[in-house]
Formats: structure tokens, C-alpha cells, sequence
């Protein structure tokens, strides 16, 4: 009974709207880096849902495309892809994978998540090196980011209060790090074809040396049953971006 | 005095033009690269040094800041009509979309074994 009412706490507070996630969403994002004070659009980012059945089950497969516009690939080409493979309805993953193509720079990375949950089989191979494989111990509730993403658009935030947290276990290069998300309060902010949004402000914190700085890396997304990113401002040790959401459909 | 001061103001003329030439090569780099409306920035300085430089010498010593402040000129109606004109697009990748065809199979085959 206990572990009952601990499960319907943890679904009241986290939310069971998975619905929310559809599958055929496609949110196009403008990418922008600073330059000198100046923001200068560099990049097109796609996050898109889709359904992909095998002989045993269904995943919804989530993933994420940054492609550098045009004018941009004669400098500095980027093809990145995050995309993983989760249970349409915990939205807990099976597969990862990551491609990273950056200016000549080549990275691949595929984590097979256990069945137990609590380890990943992990291959990664970068530019001019052999492919390493190895065997990654996790928590059970540890996921890869772009799950995490998604998980977090799950989450009921209208029984937080601002400055209240969520926190998430991701694992990124092989390695877990501890993910906390923390409400900020209500914006209203531009969302390319949804108009203006009442939005949720959130702010990203990790123990890692890949974000910088404390309330500067920031997640808009909409107030409503979609929760929709609209908005995602960054500060990694190369400097500044944000990224805005251009066009919205199937959601 | 005079002459130390007519040195001083010629070398002043000169420091002026020579960074009015470097601010309008960096403005022409920027131009040609992608870089939106940052080219601005060593435009307009261009456009400020190559002014001064213009006001501060002689007739005869106008030639060179006159042709410096035409081309800050010409790199801003560029940049303007690069604004205006060039859309932001993706080009399509054949390479990268087969390339992701191909890693959706083997996921798909990843997936089956587990």
C-alpha cells in the first residue's frame, strides 16, 4: 500500500501525461551563436517524433538533426544527430545513438540500454582512433539526454512553486551526471507559428564542465498540454547560443 | 614647435589611414563570410577612420581614404543585400540522408535482438 501511494505521489508530481509526446511532432528551430555580442544564425535544428515497430514491440523514436545553413558549410559544415529509441508510454530508453560531423570532426557514440536497466553496452568511435566497446554501469532511472528532454515535457510543473527542482540522471560520454531542473516562473515568449506562448522558464543545471554558469542555460516551453520548447538559450565553454523555435507541426 | 607639430599630425594622418585600410580589409572578410550583420562592426569603423582621414589631409593626400571610405561604402550595401536577399536554408545532403537510411536499418536490427 505504501509503495502504492509512493507511486501515485511520484505520477502527481511528475505527471502521467505521456499523450503529450506525440508521435509525427516536428519542431524546426532556428540555431544561434554569439558572435561579438551579436547573435548570428548559424544552424537548423529538427527535433521530430516517429513511431518504429518491430517483430516484438513499438518505440517511439526521438531525435534530434542540426544541419548548418547553406552559406555556413563551405566554413564550417555541421551534421549532428542525437536520436534514441524509448517506450512510447515511460518514454524509457532501449537505443542511443549520437553521429557528430563538426567541421571535419567525427564522432559516433550507441548505447544499448539492459534489460535490467542498470547498465548500458556502449560503443564509440572518434576520427582517426578504433572504435572503443565497453560495458557502462548505470542507475535504473538514468537515461540519455534526449529522452530526458522529452521526460521533462512529462512533467506536471503546475504544482511547482518558482525555485522549485526537478532533477533527472542522464548519461553523456559514457559517464552519469546528475541533471537538475529548476522552475523559474512564466514568460510569455515568441514561438514561430504558435504565435506568442505563455511559457514555463526553466532552469538546466549539471555537474559537468560542458554547461556553464549558473540560470544561463534556459528552457522555455509552453504552458499547455504540448509543452512545447520554444525557446533554449546555452552557455558551454565555447561560448553563448540559443536556439528558437521556427515552425511547429504535428503536435 | 611648427615643424614637431605638423610631424606629430602627419603621423596621426598616417596611424588613421593604416587603420582604416586594416579595419576595411577585416570589413571585406567579413563580407565574404557569413557572418550577417556582424560585418558591420569593422565596416562602420572603416567609414569613421576613413572621415577623419579624409578631413585631416590635404587635397592632394585625399585619393587613398577616398577609395578606402567607397569600399566600407560597397561592403555595406553588400552585406545589406546579403541580408535581405540570402535566406537562411538547408541544402539537401544527399550523403547525410542516405547515411541516416542506412543507421535506421541497423537500428532497426539492434532492436529486434533486444
Amino acid at each position: 500500500m505504501k509503495k502504492i501511494f509512493l507511486l501515485l505521489c511520484f505520477l502527481f508530481a511528475f505527471g502521467i501525461g505521456f499523450a503529450q509526446i506525440k508521435y509525427n511532432e516536428k519542431l524546426i528551430y532556428s540555431a544561434s551563436y554569439n558572435m561579438s555580442g551579436m547573435m548570428t544564425q548559424i544552424a537548423q535544428v529538427t527535433m521530430s517524433t516517429e513511431m518504429v515497430k518491430t517483430s516484438k514491440k513499438s518505440f517511439l523514436h526521438l531525435s534530434w538533426e542540426a544541419s548548418t545553413f547553406s552559406k555556413w558549410d563551405k566554413f564550417f559544415k555541421i551534421r549532428d544527430v542525437y536520436e534514441t529509441y524509448v517506450d512510447p508510454v515511460t518514454l524509457k530508453p532501449s537505443l542511443y545513438k549520437r553521429s557528430i560531423f563538426e567541421g571535419g570532426y567525427t564522432k559516433t557514440e550507441k548505447y544499448i540500454f539492459g534489460a535490467n536497466g542498470k547498465s548500458i553496452n556502449s560503443s564509440s568511435k572518434k576520427r582517426n582512433t578504433p572504435e572503443t566497446k565497453k560495458t557502462v554501469a548505470i542507475g535504473s532511472s538514468t537515461r540519455d539526454i534526449i529522452s530526458m528532454i522529452y521526460k521533462l515535457r512529462t512533467v506536471n510543473f503546475s504544482r511547482f512553486k518558482p525555485g522549485q527542482s526537478a532533477s533527472f540522471i542522464i548519461v553523456f560520454d559514457e559517464k552519469e551526471y546528475p541533471v537538475y531542473v529548476r522552475y523559474m516562473g512564466m514568460e510569455t515568449v515568441s514561438a514561430g507559428n504558435l504565435g506568442k506562448k505563455q511559457c514555463l522558464k526553466l532552469s538546466i543545471t549539471a555537474k559537468t564542465n560542458k554547461l556553464k554558469g549558473r540560470d544561463k542555460n534556459l528552457i522555455w516551453i509552453t504552458n499547455d498540454i504540448n509543452k512545447v520548447p520554444v525557446l533554449i538559450r546555452f552557455s558551454i565553454p565555447v561560448g553563448t547560443g540559443q536556439l528558437s523555435l521556427s515552425n511547429a507541426s504535428g503536435i | 614647435m611648427l615643424p614637431e607639430f605638423n610631424k606629430n599630425k602627419t603621423m596621426m594622418r598616417k596611424f588613421i589611414i593604416i587603420s582604416a585600410v586594416i579595419f576595411g580589409l577585416l570589413g571585406i572578410v567579413f563580407t565574404i563570410l557569413p557572418l550577417g550583420t556582424i560585418a558591420f562592426i569593422p565596416i562602420g569603423i572603416t567609414f569613421i577612420l576613413s572621415g577623419i582621414a579624409i578631413q585631416k589631409s590635404k587635397n592632394s593626400q585625399r585619393r587613398l581614404p577616398k577609395i578606402v571610405l567607397f569600399i566600407s561604402v560597397l561592403t555595406f550595401l553588400v552585406v545589406i543585400g546579403k541580408v535581405i536577399f540570402v535566406k537562411d536554408v538547408i541544402k539537401t545532403d544527399k550523403q547525410f540522408e542516405l547515411k541516416k537510411e542506412e543507421s535506421k536499418k541497423e537500428d532497426i536490427k539492434d532492436l529486434e535482438g533486444l
